[in-house]
């Protein structure tokens, strides 16, 4: 009975939700969004078989895939869950003064977590993969079972996360944990020469195409494990949550001078400092996402990992650069949602908060830019292909990420983690996040395919500075539109303030 | 001073307000009262620009709030917590707000002055943020902010909720002698029927929307025929 009011309360969460009845535009792009990503994933399951085949002509197409490919799949999904996916923590505390035992209520957020129509999404690809590689030896029993195994990899994958999550929102240094772990995995696959894990994997996947049912039973066995291991910690964290004591003295203030002489756009530059340094939730998701491009540029700097494929180097280049400004530009106004209202009863002082965001921003890319030295001093990259994608990111890409301060209208939490309700908007979040990596790579082959590598990369980086140097022109175009939407835009923010 | 006319706003098949004229002078003090859900916020709200009114219009000094923002530069207005940025102690809050009105942190400084013995030794020099405060002292930096910046406007909405019987004289107080003092037009509202008839020369009753008497209160002349109304008298 509790589990379906639960369910019927998350429905009427997401109905509810103000973006969901005010934005029919924004819905049309989140279909066509899902459509193109499920289409992307299918045109890859199409084209890895043929591809397989002509590197590794010795071996079956699905052999590649289970014993190198799916690990990558793995980490990849694990890495995007935390940009998508919340724990189920978080939707517990209005119904923990209720007479219900809380370990009923973490087991059905964690069955719902298990049946999140997210641990699909791989089908996408596999299932097409399946059909072209593994029907001609194990019919379509074979599939279906092979399927049934990703799905039950994913669900592991999915309470994997959601343990770390848990952790890492309890404090940061949990991050060293996935770290640690895939750092052992993928180093195992490489060192031996031999690798033994390569041959677990195969042996994995021809379990599931076999439809042996040890393997599928161990699966379950893993995500038993991993079910009990959430629950407890769960359990016991939102004990501490509810007897924690907040922030109340703070040792030191900072003040942030420097910002002083730049007037009322610095006064903003330096709220915008304060409001990263001083809440969980984007401090937080800021050292995680520096922690990330450290790996990520360490890998490529420092191994040859990424060494044989031009477009992996370009991905971490592009993601460096996209994904510090994506973690907070992405809800761009969304945290200023929950003081919207004083700002507003200023004269022009969203302008200023705009350009202030811009400015503040721009100058956070050149961290990235210093990560990437290391690539470019080891030959792995080159500066030119940076610089032209730092431009392009602070320039094209930027323009696009603040279009959306015009149709943000809720509000983000500021310090809620464990016990806070969750907020809405995602899916657009969701295809405007991929866009932005797919944009700047489709543009970057295409003028390098044009034009040869340099004048590429050149055009590239000039379309970028244009959009920077004419930024005034284009901020001002948006503050005259958050300004004409700003009356449904502040009852969004009102409405799902916490 | 401030203008409505024909004024409407409804969520939904409720009316939460409407009013068909009113009009306030320059340098008036005026309470609005009524009971819960007779519109009063909402009514703030719109005047403030952050709700759009279904019919009618609003203006300030002559300047139609909704089509310029002009009139922010001399209104000064308190709601409720979603004015304040939490992550900001009460000093960096002032100063930032003294930033955006040109106002140099001494003059800031200066200006929090005669409110020292409304923040009690509690709210200056805490090294706390807002967020950590309490509800009656998130009141004090809320009521303070709108103040600090001279507005000749100045709109607050329940000043006294949440504060002690002392700190509630002294705002009154401060009120009263900040209204005397610029001769700027102010607008609270309260539940509390003592406070707002002692200090208070005019008082809109507003229920369901509209505002159905507009009393002039001279000597407390009021406070009878409120709590008539209100029906709080033995």
């Amino acid at each position: 009975m509790i589990f379906n009011e639960l369910r019927k309360h998350r429905k009427l969460a997401s109905k509810r939700n103000p973006m969901y009845e005010k934005n029919k535009f924004g819905k049309f792009w989140v279909y066509i969004g899902a459509a193109f990503w499920a289409a992307y994933l299918i045109f890859f399951g199409i084209i890895f078989p043929s591809l397989f085949e002509e590197t590794s002509p010795n071996m079956e197409p699905y052999y590649i895939m289970n014993g190198s490919i799916l690990i990558f799949i793995l980490i990849a999904d694990f890495l995007f869950r935390f940009a998508f996916q919340q724990t189920p923590t978080q939707e517990v505390k209005p119904y923990l003064l209720l007479p219900i035992k809380k370990k009923r209520l973490i087991d059905f957020l964690l069955i719902r977590s298990g049946l999140s129509s997210y641990n699909y999404i791989w089908l996408f690809l596999f299932i097409p993969f399946s059909f072209l590689t593994i029907t001609k030896y194990f019919g379509f029993w074979g599939v279906f079972t092979y399927c049934l195994g990703i799905w039950l990899l994913m669900i592991i994958n999915n309470y994997w996360y959601l343990f770390c999550k848990t952790l890492i929102d309890e404090h940061i240094c949990w991050i060293i944990l996935p770290i640690v772990i895939y750092g052992a995995v993928i180093s195992s696959l490489f060192i031996p020469k031999e690798s033994l894990l390569f041959y677990i994997l195969l042996d994995i996947g021809n379990g599931y195409i076999e439809g042996n049912l040890l393997y599928f039973i161990g699966t379950i066995i893993i995500i038993a494990f991993f079910w009990l291991a959430n629950r407890q910690l769960m359990n016991k964290l939102i004990y501490a949550e509810l007897s924690k004591t907040k922030d109340n003295k703070v040792k030191h203030i900072s003040e942030f001078h420097f910002f002083e002489i730049y007037g009322e756009i610095g006064e903003f530059m330096r709220l915008e400092i304060k409001m990263l340094l001083r809440n969980k939730r984007p401090k937080t998701s800021f050292n995680m996402i520096l922690v990330a491009v450290v790996i990520f540029s360490a890998a490529l700097s420092f191994t040859d990992v990424y060494d044989s494929s031009g477009n992996m180097k370009l991905f971490i280049i592009v993601y460096a650069f996209i994904v510090f400004a994506m973690t907070t530009l992405l809800t761009i106004m969304g945290y200023e949602g929950n003081y919207l209202d004083g700002l507003m009863s200023c004269k022009e002082t969203i302008r200023s908060l705009l350009q202030a965001k811009y400015y503040m921003y721009s100058l956070f890319e050149l961290l990235p830019l210093i990560l990437m030295l290391p690539a470019i001093i080891t030959g792995k990259i080159t500066f030119l292909s940076v610089i032209s994608i730092m431009f392009f990111t602070v320039g094209f890409m930027y323009f696009l990420f603040f279009q959306l301060a015009v149709y943000n209208n809720n509000t983000e939490p500021l310090n809620e983690k464990l016990t806070g309700r969750q907020s809405g908007g995602k899916s657009r979040r969701l295809i405007v996040s991929f866009a932005a990596f797919i944009i700047p790579m489709v543009l970057y082959n295409l003028f390098i395919a044009l034009m040869g590598e340099v004048m590429g990369e050149i055009i590239l980086l000039f379309i970028g500075l244009g959009f920077m140097l004419t930024s005034r022109l284009w901020i001002n175009n948006i503050y005259q539109r958050v300004m004409k939407n700003r009356y449904k835009n502040m009852e969004g923010f009102r409405d799902s303030r916490v | 001073m401030i203008t409505i006319n024909n004024l409407t706003k409804k969520f939904g098949s409720k009316t939460a307000v409407q009013i068909e004229d009113y009009s306030v002078n320059d340098g008036e003090m005026i309470g609005l009262v009524g009971n819960n859900g007779a519109g009063k916020t909402t009514l703030f709200r719109l005047i403030l620009d952050l709700l759009k009114p279904d019919t009618g219009s609003i203006s300030i000094e002559g300047i139609d709030v909704n089509k310029s923002e002009d009139w922010k530069k001399f209104t000064g207005a308190f709601i409720d917590d979603g004015f304040l940025i939490d992550y900001l102690t009460p000093e960096e809050y002032f100063y930032f707000i003294g930033k955006i009105y040109g106002l140099k942190k001494q003059e800031v400084d200066e200006r929090l002055t005669p409110f020292d013995r409304f923040m009690n030794g509690e709210v200056i020099g805490q090294k706390k943020f807002i967020r950590n405060f309490s509800a009656g002292n998130k009141q004090k930096i809320g009521i303070i902010s709108a103040m600090i910046r001279y507005p000749k406007f100045l709109i607050l909405d329940e000043p006294f909720n949440f504060l002690d019987p002392s700190s509630q004289s002294i705002i009154k107080h401060l009120l009263k002698s900040y209204n005397e003092k610029y001769q700027a037009t102010i607008i609270i509202s309260s539940h509390n029927l003592n406070h707002t008839v002692d200090i208070c020369p005019r008082i809109a009753l507003q229920e369901k929307g509209s505002i159905i008497r507009d009393i002039t209160n001279e000597n407390n002349s009021a406070e009878k025929e409120l709590e008539d109304y209100f029906e709080v008298s033995e």
